[in-house]
């Protein structure tokens, strides 16, 4: 954190660091002492708050075709510098400068720990593969505002300097990074639900404050086999486990699921599974397991021949407030199992 | 039905030799209110304490917040938990406010079930709590007690106090009068039949967790075979509703003085006619939510014949699919709704923060994030929680979900999730 007048360093592609056009576009890294052509309207916008100490420069073309090493070339340069804040472009919607933009960034506050901040046109590529990890201001398509650009850029680098708190992605000019904050609300949930409502029946525009899940609908695949001749296993995020839990699965927010195995079993014996999962009545599926996990109905399918085989391994897990990433790990490491021992088909119960 | 809450303000409580309201002074006889607790064989040591807002002061093992209120012609209290089941939300029911009944849990070792209240620092503003006078029930098992036979005689207590303490306002004169009167949902005078019809829709239980059998939440049921029914607002605001005993980020005092009976009552006959509430149990299995979720469609649209509808729910995850479920269905059937939902994201990632996504259920509304880290300043003494204290004295870390009153899901509060 820092009170004083800050050092800055900006970084800015061969056309706003005034080396050229296209021409100059494989240029590699460079840096100059002081303000260089778009970084002077940085120094403009800081006025007292602080100095633009350096200007790194670098070709387009260098930052993209040897991505790694460009940044990490850029990132040495910028560490000698010794900043207190890194402003990056802004790209505007320049593809390849927005890119270097948001890895540089991303680079500069992961290995130096410095703040750092930059500006894009909402459809400059930049912007979706680092939002998440970069404040990245909105930018128009081209600098025909520069310094009232460079001016939020600023505003927004001087709150992130100072540790001071940023404000919501609308009133601070930044692309949401998809994290949530709690914060106080001008009035109560109830209130606000109806005054949404009658908007929503008046056909008025209203703001939802939760925004429409991202993932897509996963579609079950075809099964290419006649079920007579599949493999079959059962997958459940019910939460059974051994009695014991030797896996030690979570009761919620879980990172581990459990393989186990049915080799030489017709059916399950209740007092030897129990089941921590927190986000149901498991009174039930632990009278009786079958009632998650159906191995018994399984058995007698593939005795009389409806289904090819029963694979001897169960995989569970326990699926309450897991987050997505958990989520789609535990789902591609079970399916890669199960694609290696040759399953064909799974029935996944869930709860 | 006609429901008049008289109100008495009170800004002060003391302990005395006799229980009465002094002007706006409260004094209780903590002696003579132990003593009237105590009968209830399940319950070996009760402990009464009274906190102040501003005192440095923090309340642990919190389990639920009551507010003082009691019939003043007689009728039944809490009817069919602690009186008789008779019908609730007519006539004059006596209200003290800025004082609440807290009840401690000193049975459970799953210490992280239960929430906190804080009576100074920055905690102490985000919670209704922390801002009243609060008489604090803690109450310890006589050996044997079972679980949920604890649990529903450590409610009976904290209902039993509200009931004692609200009485005293029976001799003097109300500071003031609300009324609420609600017409049969039909009759909507010519001059009105312009305005939108909106309706509740109120989950009252969880089914995530086995109910007690003296679980009573509806009239004292314990809706374990609940299937939607009908209810007019005024019997949830005059007692006809508890929260379960699993009460994740819900109190009964938020029930008592609902936040969105009260929103709908403020703009009823103005922008919206308020066309009742349906209330719903959070089901556990799918065939028993569709039913659940068309049964509500169907009283939401074709009986109540609302236009639009707000839900809210109770509970977790499986609790916020129910909801969305019975909003999807009434979307289906052309009623317009919103509903009110915690940011469910165990990582404080955007993308978690639904578990649902359906046609329609586009206008949501939150009331934050329960697993969000809150800072718990040092205090100077900590009540209800002997075995926690030493941890819940100094500085220590929490969540919203872990500060009582801070988020009731029923939308009483201003704490929100925004994506940033």
């Amino acid at each position: 954190m820092v009170f004083g007048a800050l050092r800055v360093v900006c970084y800015v592609n061969q056309f706003f660091g005034q080396l050229g056009g296209e021409d100059k576009a494989r240029v590699g890294p460079q840096v100059v002492d002081g303000a260089v052509g778009a970084a002077r309207a940085v120094q403009q916008a800081l006025g007292d708050a602080g100095s633009v100490v350096a200007t790194v420069i670098c070709g387009d073309n260098y930052a993209a075709e040897h991505a790694e090493r460009a940044t990490a070339e850029m990132v040495e340069l910028v560490a000698a510098a010794r900043p207190d804040l890194l402003v990056a472009g802004p790209a505007f919607l320049a593809g390849r400068y927005g890119v270097a933009c948001g890895a540089l960034c991303a680079a500069v506050q992961a290995e130096l720990k410095i703040p750092a901040v930059t500006g894009m046109h909402a459809e400059n590529p930049g912007v979706e593969l680092y939002r998440r990890r970069v404040y990245v201001v909105q930018t128009g398509a081209e600098a025909t505002r520069m310094l009232a650009e460079a001016q939020r850029l600023v505003a927004l680098g001087l709150k992130l300097a100072r540790g001071k708190a940023v404000g919501a992605p609308a009133a601070d000019g930044y692309f949401a990074r998809g994290v949530t904050r709690n914060v106080v609300a001008d009035a109560p949930a109830a209130e606000r639900a109806v005054a949404m409502l009658l908007d929503k029946l008046a056909g008025r525009a209203f703001a939802s404050e939760v925004p429409r899940p991202a993932f897509p609908p996963v579609a079950a695949p075809r099964l290419v086999k006649t079920l007579e001749g599949a493999t079959i296993a059962l997958v459940t995020d019910g939460g059974l486990v051994p009695r014991g839990n030797p896996d030690g699965i979570e009761a919620l927010n879980a990172t581990r699921y459990g393989a186990y195995s049915i080799e030489g079993k017709s059916s399950l014996d209740a007092a030897q599974y129990d089941n921590p999962h927190r986000g149901y009545d498991t009174t039930w599926v632990k009278e009786d397991p079958h009632r998650l996990v159906p191995v018994d109905v399984a058995r007698e399918l593939e005795q009389s021949g409806a289904i090819g085989k029963l694979h001897e391994t169960v995989y569970s897990t326990v699926g309450v407030a897991t987050t997505l990433a958990q989520s789609a790990r535990m789902g591609r490491e079970i399916a890669e199992k199960l694609r290696e021992a040759g399953v064909d088909a799974v029935i996944l119960t869930s709860t | 039905m006609r429901l008049e809450l008289a109100w008495s303000d009170v800004d002060e409580v003391t302990a005395a030799a006799a229980t009465r309201l002094a002007g706006r002074r409260l004094e209780v006889d903590l002696d003579g209110l132990r003593e009237l607790l105590a009968a209830d064989s399940r319950l070996a040591t009760i402990r009464l304490e009274l906190v102040h807002p501003g005192e440095r002061c923090r309340i642990g093992r919190v389990f639920d917040v009551v507010a003082p209120r009691a019939k003043a012609d007689g009728g039944e209290d809490f009817p069919g938990v602690l009186g008789a089941v008779a019908r609730a939300g007519d006539g004059e029911t006596l209200v003290l406010a800025g004082v609440a009944v807290v009840v401690t849990d000193q049975q459970t070792d799953n210490v992280g079930t239960l929430a906190v209240i804080d009576m100074a620092g920055p905690n102490a503003a985000l919670s209704a709590f922390g801002r009243t006078h609060n008489l604090v029930i803690s109450a310890w098992p006589s050996p044997g007690t079972e679980r949920s036979d604890y649990l529903a005689a450590v409610r009976l207590a904290a209902l039993r106090a509200a009931v004692h303490l609200a009485r005293t306002a029976r001799e003097s004169k109300p500071d003031r009068v609300e009324v609420f009167e609600l017409p049969p949902s039909p009759r909507v005078p010519p001059e009105l039949a312009h305005v939108p019809r909106v309706a509740y829709v109120f989950q009252i239980h969880s089914h995530q967790r086995p109910t007690g059998l003296d679980e009573g939440i509806l009239y004292g049921d314990p809706v374990r075979r609940m299937l939607p029914t009908i209810v007019h607002p005024n019997e949830v605001l005059d007692g006809a509703v508890l929260r379960g005993f699993m009460g994740r980020s819900v109190t009964t005092w938020a029930t008592q003085n609902h936040p969105m009976i009260r929103a709908l009552y403020a703009q009823h006959g103005r922008t919206l006619w308020f066309a009742g509430v349906v209330v719903t149990v959070a089901q556990a299995t799918e065939p028993e939510r569709v039913r659940s979720a068309f049964l509500t469609a169907s009283l939401v649209a074709h009986t109540l014949g609302a236009d639009g509808a707000v839900l809210t729910k109770i509970g977790g995850g499986a609790p916020h699919v129910d909801m969305a479920q019975a909003a999807s269905q009434c979307e289906a059937l052309g009623v317009k709704t919103t509903a009110i939902v915690e940011d469910m994201s165990t990582d404080g990632s955007a993308e978690g923060m639904l578990l649902f996504d359906f046609p329609g259920v586009d206008a949501l509304v939150n009331v934050g994030s329960s697993q969000e880290p809150i800072i718990l300043p040092a205090m100077d003494r900590v009540i209800g929680a002997d075995d926690l204290a030493p941890k819940l004295l100094g500085e220590t870390r929490a969540t919203y979900g872990g500060l009582c009153g801070a988020i009731e899901q029923v939308g009483a509060t201003r704490i929100m999730a925004e994506v940033r």
